[in-house]
């Protein structure tokens, strides 16, 4: 730059190497800088390398308290534990899909054990459903074969296996499933639910009443079972209560949809007519005018599908066609009684006002 | 070690670093991607863009709080950003020394005297803050357009670094693109190219930043001068001057950007960087004059106004302006951004584009989503674009606020905007071929965008029955292509019942799926249409976001049978579409 | 070049002149000659050299070409299922080059289940190269979003860095023009091609997952991702473009991963409601087979998916799964 020689003072030096040093610290204080990122800030979810299992975590305090539940001779085998949306799987493996599609939000278990007897041991499965409706249709989704009515509640909504109970209360549904079949272990599972009872929601079964239209009469006790969607395989087939009847040379099921409203239920049957036809259903005649173009020859088992009022009913897989025409009446009598009920009550309100 | 040395040191310095952060803004988690290098640095110690701000927000946004040191350092040292720091001055500086690195002294001397028009800064200066200051009438922030921070960031980001990368590959692997870089390049260009003229062009007769500097620097307590009333007059301290502020006379303390090159070139070293005011005089004042001052401002005062009758902010917005998920509404969105370019870069799909003279002289360089050029549209897992916002004109949100999760559960997600399914361009609509790629590509649980089952019958296929068997039927006067309709996605109707799969067909029969086959053979003389299956995508409208990824895919690749407009963006109730959200 | 006025004009001066002039007529003439083409140009773009892509199947042995596992632990049913087919060392030998292509077609994250599970990817990078001592093994994709952020946010980038694999990101330059010989659809394709080129072993590794345009995404869908250029337009026939990615590529093994099963919503999902664990993976050289077993859990039979037909009658593999005796474990 054509400058001119010339010395440069010991100021002019030791400015210039403070300011130098400045420099220096500028970039390592940059360079530590980048060192400290968290890309989450980005929205980027860092994928670790390696999967650690989720372990589930410790209960807090404000959840369903599942302590001292347990009776004299029993003692807690762990900690309570909970299970969201991410881990139920490692819970419970493959069911878990069933409780994901009916609300499930979270699961709290824990297990007790014999005092007495380390054989002797139990586990108990809470399943907050978030509403009874949910609760109420996983439990009788999976009721057992082999159950009985557990004596102490509803048959309706509680039953035991061998070595299991299981009930639904309010949005929960419980299980206790005990180590062996033995009377003590029994006695104690009882005695663990009796106690987790008093601490759970007063039972609302208005969620639920639709069960009560189904006639009482020839009804296998305990069969009542709802499914929230997809009903037969039939997508549209939403909020089903189906209930078992013994009829004179087989048992058949009776099912009650319940939709919005009296057009849509007409729609839904209709599709639900049209995709037994389309997957290889044929009409046929009807005895009793009533069910007159609602009867359908599936392989050889007939399938009765009306409309009443709000509801989508009828029969399926029955082998005698009259006697499931008897017995949609019956079913079809009532849901009109229901619906006529509510009207005249209404109607009486409305005097009234 | 000589100061001029020094200065050359930082300038390189900061220089470099600069580049590098431009480097580094790539959205990733290697040393040479993002993780947490400062990239913001230089915008943040850039005191016009926190001025500027001030002004339009009446707020400081914190990370703009290293302005003021840039600041105080000014008040006490003079413009020693401008000399040692600002990354354009360094370009400026060094092309001026290439241009004129042979050229004779009495020439260097001619370049490098002050000129009148080198007071045209303060009134650029003054211009745009007239523009930003005024909020009884209307603000906007316009300081980015030459604010040669933002100016350079956008340069170097946005031009330089795509076309020098696109061989390389270093920085990204798919190559990126800038709709409307030319004007980029062209602001650019001139601005170096200038320095062939006059050596630091930019930073002597435009700069707005400097001229804010240059009025900070009048009290400097250490300034350059002489340090005698008299010398040999020869003026070679002229002949390397930067800032062409005249040591050799009265200097003009408000124009010296530090470069000390008149205290190196001085034969007699008269000349000291001192507290004690140069003894051959000097003039601290920048030269404003009352007349010009008066002029900028009314001026400034009248251009926000003049670009808001178009009514861009009220009914007649421009639905195709898609501003990236976390903006501002539009009027506050323009009190803010500073037009650096940052979310354009880092975005990590290249959707963001510098938003082009189309979208309104006001918007020019802003950000913009363009859903057809880059990688992909707006990532559903991304919220990098507002955390890189030096200005929050993008707010910072996080990941759970884009979506609406967790706290933001009852806000619902952040729309961009809304996607409208063109029916006369979308092929299962208008040309009765299966696609649904935007459905597919919908990224929402469950999906924005629903398909309802159509069954089309095609053009000149309606056919009366020869002959038929269970699975087969035999269509007089047909002459089919062998196959045509075995795809999986064609199907025969024979007298309006419900179409039927076919999986082959010959010259003039067609062999249908044999889990559907006739349960009574149709009779000959029936009528049978070939039918194809159609899924006819539809929006919903509550769930759809706007992120523009069905846009992007979609196959129609001109005009896009999808595509995003602004109607029902979050940040503004003018386009809200729907009655409750 | 200034010329001296005072200087007389004489002969050489001349002659040198008439020289230059001479060859500077001669190059231009040069110049135009070497480039004279008299026929215009033809119609369409510049034609591309073709390629095919290499064969990476092996002979197949029966009784041991396709395995299904279960287990809930993919390390685990992986390790199984090759072990089953006679492990890795009959699939790859030292010293060899492997391409491994999972899904990464989203943007998502390994949890949600839309792209091929990280752990699985690192799992069989580590049996490639610990294992069977591989030389190179290379993971490629070409995702529909944006790729970098596809491989970041899947997590496979750096499970499989970690694990030995590099990477090949898509970019313009690796892909080339195939076309297939029978094929309708894939004429002068731009393919994925550079990493398979020096390859000498591919496997493919995909989940299951809802595909609402043809029924279902697995192994054959997988190599979608393969595809370059506007490959979107291919969905107005998806059952004959799936076909035909079974006809072009032939891979060495695929591995098919039910273990998450996407039932809703894909191929994106993005909510873990689409998933269904069905604790489930699949090793097949058999490719159609692999998927005609793996529609089962979408609840779809092999007829609902016409591809498996269409790839089946063009010689891909067979439908009939059970023909091939295929092993079953079950691990922990």
């Amino acid at each position: 730059m054509g400058s001119i020689n010339r010395r440069t003072k010991p100021l002019e030096s030791a400015i210039s190497v403070l300011l130098l040093a400045i420099l220096l610290f500028i970039g390592l204080a940059v360079f530590a800088k980048q060192f400290k990122y968290d890309m989450s800030r980005f929205g980027i979810e860092q994928a670790p390398a390696h999967y650690p299992s989720h372990r589930p975590q410790v209960v807090p305090n404000h959840e369903l308290d599942l302590t001292s539940l347990n009776p004299e001779n029993f003692q807690p085998l762990s900690k309570t534990e909970v299970y969201g949306h991410h881990n139920l799987y490692e819970k419970i493996n493959g069911k878990a899909s069933l409780y994901l599609d009916s609300g499930f939000t979270k699961l709290l278990t824990r297990r007790f054990i014999s005092k007495d007897d380390e054989n002797l041991w139990a586990e108990l499965f809470v399943y907050d459903m978030a509403a009874p409706r949910n609760a109420f249709s996983v439990y009788t989704v999976q009721r057992r074969v082999d159950a009985v009515p557990l004596g102490i509640a509803d048959p309706n909504y509680a039953y035991r296996t061998a070595n299991a109970l299981y009930f639904v209360n309010a949005r929960y549904y419980i299980e206790l499933v005990g180590s062996a079949e033995s009377q003590p272990l029994l006695a104690a599972m009882v005695k663990i639910s009796d106690n987790l009872r008093k601490r759970l929601p007063v039972n609302n079964l208005t969620d639920i009443a639709d069960s009560t239209l189904f006639p009482p009469e020839n009804i296998v006790p305990g069969s009542i079972k709802l499914y929230l969607t997809n009903a037969f395989g039939f997508q549209d087939l939403t909020d089903t209560f189906t209930a078992k009847y013994k009829l004179p040379n087989e048992t058949v099921t009776a099912f009650i949809s319940r939709q919005p409203d009296s057009l849509k239920a007409a729609t839904v049957a209709q599709s639900y007519y049209n995709f037994l036809i389309e997957n290889g259903g044929t009409t046929k005649q009807a005895s009793n005018e009533a069910l007159h173009g609602r009867i359908i020859d599936f392989y050889d088992t007939t399938e009765i599908i009306v409309p009443a009022g709000p509801f989508v009913a009828g029969i399926h897989e029955a082998q005698n066609q009259n006697s499931a025409e008897d017995l949609a009446l019956t079913l079809l009598n009532r849901l009109n009684e229901a619906a006529k009920a509510k009207t005249d009550d209404r109607a009486k309100r409305q005097t009234v006002r | 070690m000589k100061i001029v040395l020094v200065r050359q040191i930082s300038q390189c310095f900061f220089f470099l670093m600069f580049g590098w952060f431009c480097v580094v803004s790539t959205l990733g988690d290697k040393f040479w991607q993002l993780r947490a290098w400062p990239v913001n640095w230089f915008l943040q110690l850039d005191p016009l863009a926190a001025l500027a701000t001030i002004l339009t927000t009446h707020t400081l946004y914190g990370p703009l709080l290293w302005a003021l040191a840039t600041v105080i350092l000014t008040i006490v040292f003079g413009r020693f950003f401008c000399g040692w720091v600002c990354p354009f001055g360094s370009i400026h500086h060094f092309v001026g020394y290439l241009a004129n690195r042979k050229s004779p002294t009495s020439q260097n001397l001619r370049l490098n005297k002050y000129r009148k028009a080198q007071s045209i800064k303060y009134f650029v200066l003054v211009f745009f803050l007239a523009m930003a200051a005024f909020p009884s009438i209307a603000a906007t922030l316009q300081t980015g357009l030459l604010d040669p921070i933002p100016l350079v960031t956008r340069s170097f980001n946005l031009l330089l670094l795509p076309i020098l990368d696109r061989p390389l590959t270093l920085v990204s692997v798919t190559d990126r693109f800038y709709e409307g870089a030319w004007l980029i390049f062209a602001v650019f260009a001139t601005a170096v190219l200038l320095n062939l003229v006059i050596p630091r062009f930019f930073c002597r007769f435009i700069c707005p930043l400097g001229a804010l500097l240059a009025i900070l620097g009048r009290f400097a307590i250490w300034q350059i001068g002489k340090t005698q009333p008299r010398c040999s007059d020869c003026g070679l301290c002229q002949t390397h001057c930067q800032g062409a502020c005249e040591p050799a006379a009265a200097i003009r303390s408000s124009e010296c950007l530090l470069c000390f090159n008149c205290r190196q070139d001085c034969p007699d070293q008269l000349i000291a960087y001192q507290t004690t005011p140069s003894l051959a005089g000097r003039i601290t004042d920048p030269d404003i004059s009352r007349r010009g001052f008066v002029l900028s401002l009314l001026t400034g005062i009248f251009a926000t106004p003049a670009l808001r009758l178009a009514n861009k902010l009220g009914p007649n917005y421009q639905p195709t302006l898609i501003r990236p998920p976390g903006a501002l509404p539009e009027e506050q969105f323009l009190k803010r951004c500073i037009k650096c370019g940052q979310c354009i870069r880092v975005c990590p799909t290249n959707v963001i584009q510098p938003a082009g003279i189309d979208k309104g002289l006001e918007c020019l360089w802003t950000p913009a989503l363009n859903n057809r050029i880059g990688s992909s549209a707006c990532q559903l897992n991304c919220v990098a674009c507002g955390q890189v916002c030096p200005t929050a004109a993008i707010r910072p949100i996080t990941l759970a606020e884009k979506l609406g999760n967790g706290p933001f559960t009852t806000a619902g997600p952040i729309k961009l905007g809304t996607a409208f399914i063109d029916q006369n361009r979308c092929l299962p609509w208008a040309m009765d071929k299966p696609c649904i790629v935007c459905q597919e590509n919908c990224p929402l649980s469950p999906k924005a965008i629903y398909t309802r089952e159509y069954f089309s019958t095609i053009r000149d296929a309606v056919f009366t029955v020869k002959k038929a068997t269970q699975t087969t039927l035999q269509a007089a006067k047909a002459n089919f292509s062998l196959d045509k309709f075995a795809t999986g996605d064609y199907y025969c109707a024979v007298d309006g019942s419900s179409p039927k799969k076919i999986i082959a067909n010959t010259q003039d029969s067609i062999e249908i799926s044999h889990d559907q086959r006739f349960r009574e053979i149709p009779a000959a003389g029936s009528k049978m249409e070939i039918q194809i299956r159609l899924q006819r995508p539809f929006i919903d409208i509550e769930k759809c976001i706007g992120c523009g990824i069905c846009e992007h895919e979609c196959p129609v690749s001109g005009r896009k049978a999808v595509a995003v407009s602004a109607e029902g963006e979050t940040r503004s109730a003018e386009s809200r579409l729907l009655l409750q959200s | 070049m200034t010329e001296q006025k005072d200087k007389p004009f004489d002969r050489r001066r001349l002659l040198t002149r008439t020289g230059k002039a001479a060859f500077s007529i001669a190059a231009a003439s040069a110049v135009s000659y070497l480039a004279y083409d008299d026929k215009p140009p033809l119609p369409g773009s510049a034609a591309q050299k073709l390629v095919t892509l290499p064969d990476f199947s092996l002979p197949h042995l029966p009784g041991q070409t396709i395995s299904i596992v279960e287990g809930p632990n993919r390390t685990k049913t992986v390790n199984k299922a090759i072990e089953l087919l006679g492990g890795i060392k009959r699939f790859v030998q030292p010293g060899e080059t492997v391409v491994i292509k999972p899904n990464i077609a989203f943007a998502s994250s390994p949890i949600l289940g839309a792209t091929t599970h990280p752990q699985l990817v690192a799992e069989i990078v580590r049996l490639c190269l610990k294992t069977a001592r591989a030389k190179r093994v290379y993971v490629i994709d070409n995702p529909i979003n944006d790729p970098a952020s596809g491989f970041m946010l899947s997590g496979i980038s750096k499970a499989a860095t970690a694990a030995g694999a590099k990477i090949v990101l898509p970019n313009n330059h690796l892909f080339r023009h195939t076309t297939l010989t029978g094929g309708r659809l894939i004429k002068n394709w731009p393919v994925f091609f550079a990493p398979l080129e020096k390859a000498h072993k591919l496997i493919g590794v995909a989940p299951v997952k809802d595909h609402h345009r043809s029924g279902a995404s697995m192994t054959m869908k997988n190599w979608y991702g393969l595809l370059g250029g506007r490959r979107n337009i291919f969905h107005q026939d998806i059952n004959t473009i799936i076909a035909e990615l079974a006809m072009m590529v032939r891979p060495t093994l695929v591995i098919l991963d039910g273990t998450e099963v996407m039932m809703t919503n894909g191929p994106t999902g993005g909510s873990l409601s689409d998933l269904r664990r069905a604790d489930t993976l699949i090793a097949s050289c058999d490719q159609v087979a692999a998927d005609s077993f793996g529609s089962s859990f979408l609840n779809l039979n092999v007829s609902d998916l016409p591809y498996l037909a269409k790839a089946q009658k063009a010689g891909a593999g067979t439908t009939d799964y059970q023909s091939l005796k295929p092993k079953f474990a079950a691990v922990d």
